[in-house]
């Protein structure tokens, strides 16, 4: 598990992590996409800083979901990515020990844990009193945890992955010694990616549904070969089809 | 994590062989790691990530008998198999070792006894270890793994590695007993001031049993000395009679560890045969060396000839323990302590 960040040492004096810095290793894992995933879940392990804010943590998840786009858009393709859903939809939390921790630093985030609050206030459900405190608040150092237990991340409202803990030590003289790295990503999983019906070769950018031109239901195609089957030089739209923007979840590989 | 093949037992024939060897030298320990090229446990694996991966798990395995419960020179040597394991190893940067907070202060405590007992070599492997920076300082002993397919089988504790322990020596210690003599002393002394004989108490204040701090040292060695013999006895039961007696056999499996226990015990004591100065603060504590015989009349510290507290023991049973036979619990009756007649 030896990353390319062993050992470096940063530009900046000022970036240079002190000794007594804790270093937590986390395992975040994928939300479940394809059903052979859910018994070996994915997951990357990330190392962060126990000076570091918890937002600092969410900004460095990197989740398909953020860069979904939504909309049909068959009569308009050039028109696509416009929003991504990571800039429309900022509200995220991190659930620890009972504490909700919720990002407000935009004026559009919203409280997502206050669902989760509300129902489990309105019946005597037999949990202790849930807390919803803001994200950007806190840095790791403050929190309790314990180590092996599931905790969660949840963002776009719906789409939730699993954080773990499992280490927790004083920093060290060979790690990464750079503060602007962290939190530094060391292991991910490799994804397939799903490439285009006709040629195969690239990665699909685009789906369809109820396509007359596809032979199968929901059809994948790379920017090319879409453009190239639905629609004719002069750009007009042959057929009848459902396009919508295709985001792969291996694209960070 | 899945275990190493073969590693436990190439470790254990190791530690094995030093406890045999009947010291805690450090070259001792390095003529029989380069007897049996004990360097080449890297050697199985090439390409890098395996390479860190078998020697995460090589310096996790060797690091437990570091560790209590072990005798002190199962944890020497498991200090000198972790400098060499940390040596040896192939990767750069180099693997560390993972100790846990909760385990870091019976190190510190190890290390000092270390250094009383003038087992200077050991020392100073230890501080170069600290100062190669080998160690990562974590909250939690193991590193957590997912892989809930592969179960990490149960350590079975090695039982003549065991150091093991006897419930009344542990009450009654070797710094208990340095205290309750301490005390005594003073007691006496005090007594003496306020009576109008200065040598020697009045006898209006003789309320306790003077000598009752030998007594009770006494009273304890007796003790132990009655388990050994107890346990020489089975053991040699055992040696004579094995097939009969299916029950003594598979209590007696834990009393192997007498034997070599003793012969810690010696080296234990020829270390232990210098006398320390304490420090200015302790005036009133000066270390005596004293042979077991002396009596109560000088009211000194008994010095530190003599540690109960790690006078080898036959193991008992514990909860945690499985061994491959069934659990037998021993059943060895407490010897009947006799009442003295006051001698007052």
């Amino acid at each position: 598990q030896e990353s390319h960040a062993t050992g470096k040492r940063p530009d900046n004096p000022a970036d240079l992590i002190e000794e007594g810095e804790l270093l937590l290793t986390l395992n975040i894992f994928y939300p479940v996409i394809f059903q052979k995933h859910k018994d070996h879940k994915p997951y990357q392990t990330v190392l962060v800083l126990g000076s570091q804010k918890l937002t600092e943590l969410r900004d460095s998840i990197s989740c398909v979901s953020d860069l979904q786009i939504g909309g049909e858009f068959s009569s308009q393709p050039d028109q696509a990515p416009e929003h991504i859903s990571k800039d429309l939809y900022k509200s995220a939390f991190f659930y620890f020990e009972g504490i909700f921790y919720n990002d407000k630093r935009y004026p559009e985030c919203r409280d997502l844990s206050r669902t989760i609050i509300e129902w489990s206030e309105s019946h005597d459900r037999g949990y202790e009193n849930f807390q919803s405190v803001k994200m950007e608040d806190y840095v790791f150092n403050d929190l309790s945890l314990k180590i092996g237990f599931p905790y969660l991340y949840c963002h776009q409202g719906n789409c939730e992955h699993i954080v773990i803990i499992t280490d927790i030590r004083l920093i060290h003289h060979d790690d990464c010694l750079d503060r602007s790295l962290y939190p530094l990503l060391v292991k991910k999983h490799w994804l397939c990616t799903r490439k285009c019906f006709v040629c195969k070769m690239y990665t699909a950018r685009w789906v369809t549904n109820r396509d007359s031109l596809a032979p199968e239901d929901p059809c994948f195609f790379c920017d090319v070969c879409f453009r190239m089957l639905h629609y004719d030089a002069e750009g007009n739209k042959l057929g009848e089809f459902l396009a919508y923007p295709y985001v792969d979840p291996g694209i960070f590989n | 994590m899945s275990a190493v093949p073969g590693l436990k037992e190439d470790c254990e024939e190791l530690l094995g062989a030093f406890q045999r060897a009947d010291t805690v030298r450090f070259e001792r320990f390095a003529e029989l790691w380069r007897e049996r090229r004990f360097h080449s446990v890297f050697h199985g694996r090439v390409r890098a990530l395996e390479r860190n991966k078998l020697t995460k798990k090589t310096l996790d395995f060797a690091q437990q008998y570091f560790l209590p419960p072990y005798s002190f020179q199962i944890r020497v040597g498991a200090l000198y198999l972790l400098y060499g394991l940390y040596n040896a190893q192939l990767c750069r940067p180099k693997q560390k070792i993972r100790i846990a907070l909760k385990d870091w202060p019976e190190i510190q405590k190890f290390q000092l006894d270390l250094l009383d007992s003038q087992h200077y070599d050991a020392t100073y492997i230890f501080r170069k270890l600290r100062l190669a920076r080998a160690f990562h300082f974590t909250a939690m002993p193991k590193l957590l793994t997912y892989r809930h397919k592969k179960k990490t089988g149960e350590h079975h504790f090695r039982e003549e590695f065991k150091d093991p322990s006897n419930r009344v020596n542990t009450l009654i210690s070797n710094d208990v007993l340095e205290e309750l003599m301490n005390i005594h002393y003073h007691y006496h002394k005090m007594k003496c001031a306020i009576s109008a004989d200065k040598s020697q108490p009045d006898k209006s204040l003789s309320l306790i049993k003077d000598d009752f701090v030998a007594n009770l040292k006494d009273i304890t060695l007796e003790h132990h000395e009655w388990l050994q013999n107890r346990m020489k006895l089975f053991q040699d039961a055992k040696e004579t009679d094995k097939i009969e007696n299916k029950k003594k056999e598979e209590a007696l499996l834990a009393s192997e560890g007498s034997e070599r226990a003793s012969a810690l015990a010696r080296i234990k004591y020829r270390s232990y045969s210098a006398a320390i100065e304490v420090s200015k603060s302790r005036r009133h504590r000066q270390v005596q060396l004293e042979s077991s015989e002396s009596g109560p009349s000088c009211g000194k510290s008994p010095g530190r000839s003599k540690k109960p507290s790690r006078r080898p023991q036959p193991a008992r049973r514990r909860g945690e323990m499985q061994v491959a036979k069934e659990t037998v619990t021993q059943h060895i009756g407490m010897p009947i302590i006799t009442e003295e007649d006051t001698d007052e």
